[in-house]
């Protein structure tokens, strides 16, 4: 926009975030193909993403446990349209209550024809289940897998522990 | 309560698309001058400022260090609330309350025209385990508002009928950002953005800013003021993790409304206020919005708009200023749901007045998916 009305400025900053024990040992486990989980030591909930203590009962969770590499879709959408700053569209993304968690994981669910918006919304319904796909190269981060649709799979509610 | 604190002024600037011929400062400038001679005191009057606003979306670090001055804090007190604007009412109020403070100036604004909104909103997200996944505000919402419909089988036509009433409205306010009513059709014809969510059934990004003059009981008595008093408030929040909240339901809205209805004696909300201006980032989010209010039991929002409960002749008009769908100044659009109930129940607003405004209810939030949300109750 040059006409005399705006100035055009901006920043790039960059910073080095600490992923913490907690997450180190998550991503670790990425890279062996396993997702791992604290468990609440007072009320049991499995929390995915990993944190190092339990925000309701406020009490450090340092018990692990492995969940499953399958799930069900507890929140889903379709991005059809380009957002600045966001993935190159058309993209699907999923809340995911793995088998075992008690809270689900965000991530991209793949191998879906999202060229019909409608028909895809219907195949990625909630209660679908999907199962986790690692990638053949792992880095120790959270795109070291995604989901896929398991397509034999009947939708079924799962209630989590909320 | 002893502790009463009144509302006696509200300036807001015109809410439009792109203010070019204003920078931050100007629009700052404007709102406060406006809410100051709206209630009929001066910046020298003024014992406290609140402000609040956006350094991402402003552009600029500690944007207070620019803004303290056209919010009229020239050597006076003034601190920050880096949250929803409406925030700031919760702080001046509790700081009155105290009797440290008897007038304050309350002010928050947004200039989404000048700032990469899609990228502040992204990077709001924890940068290892949701950064990457394309989520902002529209993206995050729309995993909301398809939890909700899926979950009680909300019928298309319903989000569209919110958007073609809160259109209606803010074509009826000249304040509002866009003021052409809509159809059903348009609605339902416009692009999807992010399933369910079409363009028409999300808010647009605006720019404006509003401000209050807020006063203790004593000062609004020794001012011989007719003033609006803040009744009730509360407020709440939520998990930041989407994954361990039950999305088809605001239970942070529920806490904040249970305390703002405590504070302010209301049983039956639906009957005992009379306009409600709550912020609607989508259609569907209205209509969780009543049900968090307590308007319905949940799931059954979809009736008051089939009923038309909520329209301006309904028994509780619920954003007669057109709501976020017709004006949506990001983070100041909550602060100004409060300048709306208190031009309502002062009788001043105009085209878009619904008769016999007693009691009105303002409603914000902020964060993903509503994590945050305050409910404030404005009477006579
Ligand atoms: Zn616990």
């Amino acid at each position: 926009m040059n006409d005399g009305m705006t100035l055009r400025g901006g920043w790039n900053v960059e910073y080095n975030y600490a992923v913490g024990t907690t997450g180190k040992k998550f991503f670790d486990a990425l890279i062996e193909k396993k997702i791992i989980a604290p468990k609440c030591s007072k009320c049991g909930l499995v929390m995915l993403p990993p944190r190092s203590f339990c925000e309701r009962c406020f009490v450090p969770a340092e018990e692990w446990v492995e969940v499953g590499r399958e799930g069900t879709i507890q929140a889903f959408t379709i991005v059809p349209v380009k957002f600045e700053s966001l993935p190159e569209p058309p993209y699907a993304i999923a809340y995911v209550l793995l088998d075992g968690a008690d809270t689900a994981l965000v991530n991209f669910i793949r191998k879906v024809d999202l060229s019909d918006l409608g028909a895809a919304a219907k195949k990625l319904s909630i209660g679908k289940r999907v199962r986790v796909v690692f990638e053949k190269r792992r880095k120790g981060t959270i795109n070291d897998f995604h989901y896929e649709l398991i397509e034999t799979g009947q939708a079924r509610r799962q209630r989590s522990k909320k | 309560m002893s502790h009463r604190v009144a509302i006696l002024g509200v300036g807001m600037t015109k809410i439009e698309g792109a203010k070019k011929d204003q920078k931050l400062d100007d629009m700052v400038f404007e709102a406060s001058s406006k809410a100051l001679a709206d209630a009929s005191v001066t910046r020298e009057g003024i014992d406290s400022v609140v402000i609040s606003g956006c350094d991402e979306l402003d552009g600029r670090c500690i944007s207070s260090m620019l803004l303290a001055m056209p919010a009229g804090a020239y050597l006076k007190d003034e601190i920050k609330v880096t949250d929803e604007g409406c925030y700031g009412v919760i702080l001046a109020a509790m700081r009155l309350m105290t009797g440290l403070f008897d007038l304050s100036l309350v002010i928050s604004w947004c200039k989404t025209s000048e700032a990469p909104v899609s990228d502040v909103m992204r990077m709001r997200w924890d940068p290892f385990y949701h950064r990457g996944f394309g989520m902002n505000h529209i993206t995050s919402t729309a995993l909301m508002a398809g939890v909700y419909k899926s979950q009680y089988g909300i019928p298309m036509d319903i989000p569209a009928r919110v958007v073609v009433k809160n259109r209606k409205n803010g074509a009826r306010n000249p304040n509002a950002h866009l003021q052409r009513p809509i159809k059903l059709s348009e609605v339902r014809s416009s692009p999807v953005v992010s399933w369910p969510l079409r363009a028409l059934d999300c808010a647009p990004e605006s720019d404006g800013a509003c401000a209050l003059v807020l006063a203790s009981a004593r000062k609004a008595r020794e001012l011989k003021r007719d003033p609006v008093w803040l009744a009730g408030f509360g407020w709440a929040t939520d998990s930041y993790y989407l994954g361990g909240r039950d999305l088809s339901k605001l239970r942070s809205l529920g806490i904040a409304a249970g305390m703002a209805y405590g504070m302010a004696r209301i049983k039956n909300p639906l009957k005992e206020i009379d306009i409600a201006e709550i912020s609607d980032f989508s259609s569907y989010h209205e209509l969780m919005v009543y049900e968090g209010l307590g308007f319905c039991r949940p799931g059954r929002a979809q009736d008051l708009i089939k009923e038309g409960l909520t329209d301006m002749e309904g028994v509780l008009p619920v954003n007669p200023s057109g709501g976020l769908l017709s004006s949506n100044p990001f983070t100041a659009s909550g602060l100004f749901r409060v300048c709306e109930a208190y031009l309502q129940v002062k009788g001043n607003a105009e085209n878009h007045q619904v008769q016999g405004v007693k009691r009105a209810l303002a409603h914000g939030s902020s964060g993903f998916c509503a994590q945050g949300n305050a409910v404030f109750i404005l009477s006579r």
